[in-house]
């Protein structure tokens, strides 16, 4: 397992040239399944040469936890030998459908959250736990719409997934603002309802601000003020945790995003 | 695994919200835009209104996000396409390919797999269809050399040498082989030098078809000029046995080519084998 105070970055392309030659402190790395899952050699080279210097934990967007349709099994297959590869600490994957009717739509899209879809929700996630032999965390997401069919909130049902499947928080600061930002609730609601003793890792990332106020989860920013203030929160009401900065758009130079990991020593003084 | 079935309304609510995804944006305002009222009423009566945008200006988000996620992998997955076509038009064939053919894997990197084919079947005729076409040809050889796995380069044995005129060769997935009737290797190479998503003029056609061998190296592509016959040579390799391949060279060669062909074509094929352009060696015992 991971110290519970690491630090880590998401493994981003543009800064392999920066980080195989300099081979910057950082604790840890999280590298996205799907990008390592195909037989394609470079990423596999580029991932193993990560690996024999630092840990690597895994974070999934095409597991479709809450599609209608059953578990990839195929998708499963290669995902736990790529955790088996990089002797991953823990796996994680998002709270979300991702496809529907055999279209895969590549965005992490939200469900109405009623308790008849807490069951299969966790008994999905027990499923993907033992089978990858390892812990597994799931993420709650940013949304930009509410369900007329939800019986209750977010953080009620992703409890309860997490309780009932025996699994981990894998949670993401950002998302939580993001949501209480687009849906009017409060984030410290969301966080009074997680057990902290569960948490496998917190996430932390920047957003943009569309014209109509709408926040959207973009990952192309610095972390903001409001965020590391939720995060510096959450490590006073449940630290410590691994914590992981991502950044996925317009990407900066490592040392930016290094940068911001120091923010987050900051924020849990 | 033995889960409970997931409620009927959730495969509806799925095949709901899908659909406004995959809804078209607007391109009539030269930006692209969401088109909320091409929605599905039922779709939006499933979301409920924000306090400060209604819910269908939130599926929009969704519906945006869709198509500029896979533009983005689109234009990464074919850069010297797009920049001949520039953005705005690259992303005009992207959704009509994408609106015919919409990803169907977890993998992101399978959603441009038949956009090349697409293309040249799509592009109207004011385009500059012959370079575009091979463009498109050109990007689709780099990306499958990035998604080759690793593959051991074939190294002929005694056996394999008694066998070879009668077997066919056959090329690593981890290289490609490139006849270009315009210079759209160099102006790939200089892509990053020119900034901007305007359309980038298409070379003039050249003279004579270059062949290029490009081999997956571990820091990068290594593009190798190859001779017009030697290029022609490894491309008939590719495809018949080793007799047939130097029959229907020599066939096609000018006289003045035919006398020397002989010892070309072994040390072209020797050198073939020495770069690791071949995985194997088929049939011929």
């Amino acid at each position: 397992m991971l110290p519970r105070d690491a630090l880590g970055l998401g493994l981003r392309r543009p800064h392999y040239t920066h980080l195989f030659e300099h081979w910057p402190a950082v604790d840890y790395f999280e590298a996205i399944s799907e990008n390592f899952l195909t037989p394609a050699l470079p990423p596999r080279e580029r991932l193993d040469a990560v690996r024999a210097r630092y840990p690597v934990v895994l974070h999934g967007v095409g597991l479709n936890l809450l599609g209608h349709a059953p578990l990839d099994e195929d998708y499963l297959d290669a995902l736990g030998r790529l955790a088996d590869r990089v002797d991953a600490p823990f796996v994680s994957d998002h709270l979300c459908w991702t496809g529907a009717h055999g279209v895969s739509h590549h965005d992490l899209l939200p469900t109405p959250y009623v308790p008849e879809l807490i069951a299969l929700a966790a008994e999905r996630a027990a499923y993907v736990q033992r089978r990858l032999g390892r812990p597994f965390g799931l993420e709650n997401l940013s949304s930009y719409v509410t369900f007329a069919r939800s019986t209750m909130t977010e953080w009620d049902f992703y409890a309860a997934v997490v309780r009932e499947a025996g699994c981990s928080f894998m949670l993401d600061v950002n998302n939580i603002y993001v949501s209480s930002q687009n849906h009017g609730f409060d984030p410290e609601d969301y966080l009074r309802a997680v057990d902290f003793s569960r948490v496998l890792q917190v996430h932390v990332a920047g957003h943009s601000r569309e014209a109509d106020g709408t926040l959207v989860d973009t990952h192309d920013h610095p972390v903001p003020d409001p965020v590391w203030s939720l995060y510096a929160r959450a490590w006073r009401m449940g630290g410590p945790f691994p914590t992981l900065v991502e950044w996925d758009e317009r990407i900066p130079p490592m040392p930016v995003v290094l940068a911001e990991l120091d923010r987050a020593k900051g924020a849990r003084a | 695994m033995i889960t409970p079935p997931p409620p009927a309304w959730l495969a509806a609510l799925q095949d709901r919200f899908g659909a406004v995804l995959r809804t078209p944006l607007a391109r009539a305002t030269g930006t692209l835009t969401a088109v909320v009222v091409a929605y599905d009423p039922d779709a939006v009566r499933d979301a409920r209104d924000a306090h400060n945008a209604t819910a269908a200006e939130r599926l929009a988000v969704y519906n945006r996000q869709y198509w500029f996620r896979l533009f983005g992998v689109m234009q990464t997955a074919f850069p010297l396409t797009t920049r001949l076509l520039g953005h705005w038009r690259f992303n005009d064939y992207a959704a009509r390919f994408l609106l015919a053919h919409p990803p169907h894997h977890w993998a992101l990197d399978r959603v441009p797999d038949g956009f090349a084919p697409f293309l040249a079947e799509a592009l109207d005729p004011s385009d500059a269809r012959e370079a575009l076409v091979e463009a498109a040809r050109i990007d689709t050889a780099w990306r499958e050399l990035f998604r080759a796995p690793a593959v051991a380069p074939f190294r002929p044995t005694a056996a394999d040498a008694a066998r070879l005129l009668d077997a066919r060769l056959v090329p690593s997935p981890a290289t490609a082989l490139v006849a270009e009737h315009f210079p759209l290797l160099e102006l790939k190479a200089d892509l990053a030098s020119i900034p901007g998503e305007a359309p980038v003029p298409a070379p003039a056609r050249l003279p004579h078809p270059r062949w290029w061998m490009l081999l997956r190296e571990p820091d990068g592509v290594r593009q190798l000029p190859l001779a017009p016959l030697e290029g022609e040579l490894l491309a008939l390799l590719a495809r018949h046995t080793v007799r047939d391949a130097l029959a229907r060279l020599e066939a096609a060669c000018t006289e003045a080519e035919r006398d020397a062909l002989p010892s070309h074509a072994q040390r072209w094929l020797a050198r073939s084998v020495e770069r690791g352009f071949w995985a194997t060696l088929r049939g011929g015992g």
